[in-house]
């Protein structure tokens, strides 16, 4: 019989919520009192996300960001400055215990078997994918999925996004990426090194789809059964605490 | 008076480090190390930081501290290794040398 998860389905929230949800579900599971869980989101309002170690000012143009109305969060796990675009998104995140026999103890293992699958959802939507160390999902060369691992409490937790669709000039306008950004050029670069599941199918393919075939990818990959769940209180608790945190200045300014 | 440096390294099929350094008298002030790197704990970063706080800044007390760091602190790191953290962290010490 294959283990149950619980599935927290696709959830529209802010990028403070959604990272609160992360950390809450990542401390619950630890003291066992959360179960392991597979999340799909969105991030309204669009956000920027920058890696634990990254400095905010290299890399984010918080101007842009306020005239956009883009919010900005510093995640818990390391990696790099990401555009989340409520219309081009869907970001997913797993949370186990550590020790959990489906997640290898060996950090850039755990990447290769979680985005595993991505990859299988990829397939199941038509689109042949791989993995591509360390942390990248891509397709035909191009990086379709982007991950990020941190441990802590005790267990497991990464995030990932899946490009659906692809703004370049707004994601260059709120990072710094290029001295001559949001030139014609460096756009066009951009394309080429980045592709969204909309651009390789050639169709309108709906976030449904994409979140059907994300939790298909998840049960057939790890061998799990999904059970539609939502948080219990003790993790609601931790989220409005969590919340609260990420929404300040001093942590988006830690580095 | 103090002198400040910046550098960056970008990793051959790793990640992005940059190092900012503070200088005084020889020896350093303040160094902060940022990029898009992993490192597992998280919070081991401000172990390494803290420990160069106050060292001489030449280049042996510099990858000493470094080197024993990842020895006995023994953080699992991706996109980088413990040399590149030294050199990246040397590179802004002559920066601020320079300045």
């Amino acid at each position: 019989m294959s283990m149950e998860w619980r599935l927290l389905d696709l959830m529209v929230a802010d990028c403070y919520t959604q990272m609160a949800i992360d950390e809450a579900i990542a401390y619950a599971r630890g003291r066992k009192e959360a179960p392991p869980t597979i999340r799909l989101y969105r991030w309204k309002p669009s956000a920027v996300s920058i890696g634990y170690f990254q400095s905010l000012e290299d890399e984010v143009d918080l101007e842009a960001c306020k005239r956009l109305s883009v919010d900005v969060i510093r995640r818990i796990s390391g990696g790099g400055a990401v555009f989340h675009d409520y219309n081009g998104e869907i970001t997913y995140s797993l949370i186990a215990e550590e020790g959990n026999r489906l997640i290898p103890a060996d950090i850039s293992e755990s990447y290769r078997v979680i985005c595993g699958s991505i990859i299988e959802a990829m397939r199941l939507l038509g689109l042949e994918s791989e993995f591509k160390p360390i942390n990248d999902i891509i397709s035909g060369g191009r990086k379709v999925s982007g991950n990020a691992q941190t441990r802590r409490y005790g267990s497991v937790l990464q995030h990932g996004t899946i490009l659906v669709d692809f703004d370049a000039r707004t994601m260059f306008t709120v990072l710094k990426v290029s001295k001559e950004k949001i030139s014609d050029k460096a756009i066009k670069q951009a394309e080429d090194r980045v592709t969204t599941i909309r651009r390789e199918l050639g169709r309108p393919v709906s976030f449904e789809e994409v979140r059907d075939a994300l939790i298909s990818g998840f049960e057939k990959t790890l061998g799990i059964r999904l059970v539609l769940g939502q948080l219990n209180k003790a993790e609601g608790d931790l989220v409005t605490k969590f919340r609260e945190r990420y929404a300040s200045q001093e942590w988006l300014r830690l580095r | 008076m103090s002198q400040m440096g910046k550098a960056e390294l970008k990793v051959p099929g790793g990640k992005l480090l940059r190092a900012l350094s503070t200088v005084k008298e020889g020896r350093i002030e303040e160094v902060r190390i940022t990029g898009d790197f992993f490192m597992h704990p998280e919070e081991a970063i401000n172990k390494l930081e803290r420990r160069l706080k106050g060292v001489p800044s030449d280049e042996e007390s510099i990858r000493r501290i470094v080197e024993v760091f990842f020895k006995s602190v023994a953080p699992t790191v991706l996109g980088a290794a413990s040399n590149d953290f030294a050199e990246v962290i040397l590179r802004s010490i002559s920066e601020a040398a320079s300045q």
